[in-house]
């Protein structure tokens, strides 16, 4: 079948099997190597994207599920002032990925300030439950996305002023 | 991240799932329906051009390699170990008509009954033994005034590492080229060339990225090399084997379970005058770390504790599951389980608050050991104790609780806590006298004061490369962004031993340093450019004899100790833990927030699986419902954790410290449940069995 949908803010137009997942048509056919195809049941997060501006796992959707919708991955949303921010504060709190979970965190944060601006550590903790990976300890996480709130809210305090 | 949005993105590893060469062959695993049996044959349907079967008689080199003075087949030929053992190989171009056609390959196997169990075993079963004694047992047995006797059991472990192994083998111009995430490239190579019949010369590995691995990349990376290898050697292109995370699950390497039968006896002041020990590890089939683990554990058994009379029994004992071997360290972690909580029991029976009998048998200076030369320094467990102790609060939680769970009558009667404390050492030294015993580190210093730095071993997590760059910033006193690391190619980098037992920093960094300090010593006397060259040989003394270990193996140990305080839900009985100590004496430590970030990161994982994973086999494979019901301990119920250090001198050498939380946590955390609960827990992780026993009392 023969569908579109909005992909990192563009309109693509793209051909799917009913079997095709959205992470082997991410990775595949748009070279977008960010969300990772790992354990292809929805428990790694590794393959997390932002869909309609909410968490999904994209190797548990039919590609054509994404109909008409906005698919953003992590190589679109670098491009946002959302990404500067969480991308300062990790590395402020000094955190460390390992190259694989990235994607899902970074995705996870976004989607946890977008919905609540200072997060507690038992909030945070929470929503990063959704990437169980082991290279991160949480007390850093935590203080990663403390420092990435509190980026957030000074670049929105900023330009709300301007 | 995208590559280049990561600051580290230059020298940084690409993962091996984003290489996806056009054109080249995908290559699955043609796997043995039957955990034991004869080989009689596989059948393959009729293979389209450019498709291939590959067995063992197809193998240009020799069928094996290598590990820790193990031999493993690379495509099993005759007889069959285990279920998914591979026994054959299956390339192409197309993945689908790959699927179509493995469905319709036959494995023809002559069954015969598997061998499963491993805590009673057959002389056949035995891979590696190790029989030792201090004293005379048997005297301070029989004169002893209390004997206490537990057996304490570690399950079965999933690494659940950042990414599942795989491998790829492409030709650069007249070298095969192998990429893939290990922990050990040079075994890589020498495992490949040696299957292909070629000299290690003939190959290259570029790892890829690492990630979080626990162990778990050790040695089955060259075992899928090999089999990338041979499928582009024998395909003249390109191919790729990347297990899916399901057949990676069902079929790599677990952590060894462990069975620890423990006699103690106590003398009449209510010290630990003797002890027994009945070890047996299950290293699964085919036992590559059999002797690696079981020394090492039997190194660990004797924990922090002065024991004059002592002996010790341990079999590595395999079977026909996949095979089994290391796990945030090589085989220590359920050992020191095993001697603290019975730890924990002593004092009990001896009528004391479990620190007051710890730091009363704690090792000293002279104190005799069961591996090894008498300790020629104090250990720290003292300055230990004592800072847990401030930190956690543990004498009066440990009271506290203590008279709420004697007065209390039933469930709901007061909160059902407990606070257990646990000591380990971690040496980072190979034991079993089969591993490796060559490190070597290459510094060349230019005539811009660039400092490059080869090691094999900069597969290592950045921060540990960091602490490279500022070691020997330090040394030369050059800035250390002008300290550069190339890249951990077999071609470029010369061998710098396995990354395992935090080995980064007690080896690496070390070399590093001695280099560094070669260059400068020639620094004002010989023209820019001075390359030096640093190299560890394992002293031959620190291997495991007939009946006992020579040498110092604790001489350059890491110590470390943690508190862990839970409380049972008072419904579901289920353990929630309130808080996590842990306090370390790793050397000088280069980095106060990265080594605490390390600690609290292992902390986690080792609390996951004293709680949470449970691996179950039937008929020695796991099945995948343990795949789909497989779970790790979410961040939101990991405590908050506490790390504090003892400060050493500045000069002296950084040790390895990241498996002390695997070694301390699961002691200190089966201690406190046990408090809390009132029953002597002896398992972990604690599965619907221990609840449903703490139901019943």
């Amino acid at each position: 079948m023969t569908f579109s949908f909005i992909l990192n803010g563009e309109d693509v137009l793209v051909k799917a099997r009913s079997a095709d997942r959205l992470v082997d048509l991410l990775r595949e056919r748009f070279g977008l190597l960010g969300p990772l195809a790992d354990c292809r049941h929805g428990a790694c997060g590794k393959c997390l994207i932002l869909l309609d501006g909410r968490l999904a796992p994209s190797c548990m959707l039919p590609a054509f599920k994404v109909r008409g919708r906005e698919v953003i991955t992590l190589e679109g949303f670098s491009q946002t002032d959302e990404y500067a921010d969480i991308k300062g504060g990790f590395e402020e709190a000094g955190l460390e990925l390992c190259g694989f979970c990235d994607n899902g965190r970074i995705l996870a944060v976004a989607a946890l300030l977008e919905r609540n601006a200072r997060p507690s550590r038992d909030e945070i903790l929470g929503e990063l439950s959704a990437v169980p990976c082991r290279c991160a300890d949480p007390e850093t996480l935590t203080q990663a996305v403390a420092a990435a709130a509190e980026r957030r809210a000074r670049r929105l305090y900023h330009r709300a002023r301007q | 991240m995208p590559e280049g949005e990561n600051p580290r993105a230059a020298q940084a590893e690409p993962r091996l799932s984003d290489l996806l060469p056009a054109g080249g062959l995908q290559v699955v695993t043609i796997r043995s329906p039957s955990p034991r049996g004869r080989l009689l044959g596989v059948e393959a349907p009729h293979l389209p051009k450019g498709y291939l079967l590959i067995e063992a008689r197809d193998l240009p080199g020799a069928n094996r390699i290598s590990c820790f003075g193990s031999e493993l087949p690379i495509l099993a030929e005759g007889r069959i170990a285990f279920s998914g053992e591979p026994v054959a190989l299956l390339a192409g171009p197309d993945t689908a008509v790959l699927a179509d056609i493995v469905a319709k390959v036959k494995v023809r196997v002559e069954e015969e009954e598997p061998l499963v169990n491993w805590e009673s075993f057959s002389s056949e079963q035995v891979a590696a033994k190790r029989v030792a004694s201090l004293g005379d047992p048997e005297l301070a047995f029989s004169i002893a005034d209390k004997v206490v006797e537990r057996s304490y059991r570690a399950e079965a472990l999933e690494h659940w590492y950042s990414e599942p192994q795989g491998a790829l083998a492409s030709f650069d111009y007249d070298k095969l080229e192998i990429r893939c995430a290990t922990q050990w490239p040079y075994h890589v190579r020498d495992s490949v060339a040696r299957a292909l019949g070629t000299k290690p010369e003939d190959v290259v590995v570029r790892p890829t990225r690492l990630g979080a691995h626990l162990d778990g990349k050790l040695w089955y990376p060259s075992l899928l090399a090999c089999h990338a290898a041979l499928a582009a050697f024998l395909g003249k292109r390109s191919a790729r084997l990347l297990l899916s995370r399901e057949e990676d699950f069902l079929y790599s390497p677990k952590r060894a379970p462990e069975a620890v039968a423990l006699r103690a006896a106590l003398d009449k002041s209510g010290n630990l005058s003797a002890l027994d020990v009945r070890m047996s590890i299950h290293v699964g089939a085919q036992a590559p770390l059999a002797e690696e683990l079981l020394s090492q554990a039997c190194l660990a058994v004797q924990g922090a504790y002065v024991c004059p009379n002592l002996r010790l029994e341990g079999y590595a004992v395999t079977t026909n599951s996949p095979p089994l071997g290391a796990f945030g360290g090589l085989g220590a972690a359920p050992a020191f389980l095993a001697i603290e909580s019975l730890s924990t029991e002593l004092a009990e029976a001896a009528g004391m608050d479990p620190i007051e009998w710890k730091s009363r048998n704690l090792l000293r200076k002279g104190s005799r050991l069961l591996a090894g030369d008498p300790l020629k320094e104090d250990t720290p467990f003292d300055a230990i104790a004592e800072q847990l102790c401030r930190a956690s609060d543990f004498r009066r939680k440990w009271a506290a609780y203590e008279l709420v769970r004697k007065r209390r009558s039933c469930r709901s009667e007061g909160p059902m806590r407990g606070i257990g404390l646990a000591f380990a050492h971690q040496t980072g030294v190979f034991l079993s006298g089969s591993g490796p015993n060559s490190y070597t580190v290459e510094a060349c210093l230019d005539k811009d004061l660039r400092l490059l730095l080869k090691t094999s071993a900069a597969i290592c997590k950045g921060g540990i490369a960091d602490i490279w760059r500022q070691s020997a910033a330090e040394i030369l006193g050059i800035p250390a962004d002008k300290v550069s690391i190339a890249p951990p190619d077999t071609d470029g980098s010369p061998n710098s031993g396995p990354v395992t037992l935090s080995r980064g920093l007690s080896v690496v960094n070390r070399l590093v340093e001695r280099a560094c300090t070669a260059i400068q010593k020639r620094r004002f006397r010989d023209p820019l450019p001075i390359s030096a060259k640093a190299i560890h040989r394992l002293p031959s003394s620190s291997a495991w004899e007939p009946n006992r270990v020579a040498g110092s193996p604790l001489e350059s140990a890491a110590w470390g100790g943690a508190v862990v305080e839970v409380e049972l839900d008072s419904w579901t009985l289920e353990p929630r833990t309130l808080g996590l100590w842990l306090c370390v004496e790793g050397g000088r430590i280069v980095s106060h927030a990265r080594a605490a970030s390390a600690l609290r990161a292992a902390a986690s994982a080792a609390l996951s699986s004293c709680m949470r994973e449970r691996l179950a086999f039937e008929r020695g494979a796991i099945s995948r419902e343990a795949f789909l019901s497989y779970e790790t301990l979410p961040l939101a119920e990991v405590p908050p954790i506490l790390v504090e250090f003892l400060e050493a001198e500045r000069r002296s050498p950084a040790k390895g410290l990241g498996e002390l939380p695997f070694d301390t946590v699961p002691a200190a955390f089966l201690s406190a449940v046990s408090q809390a609960a009132g029953i002597h827990f002896t398992t972990l992780p604690l599965g619907p069995d221990a609840l449903s026993a703490l139901e019943d009392a």
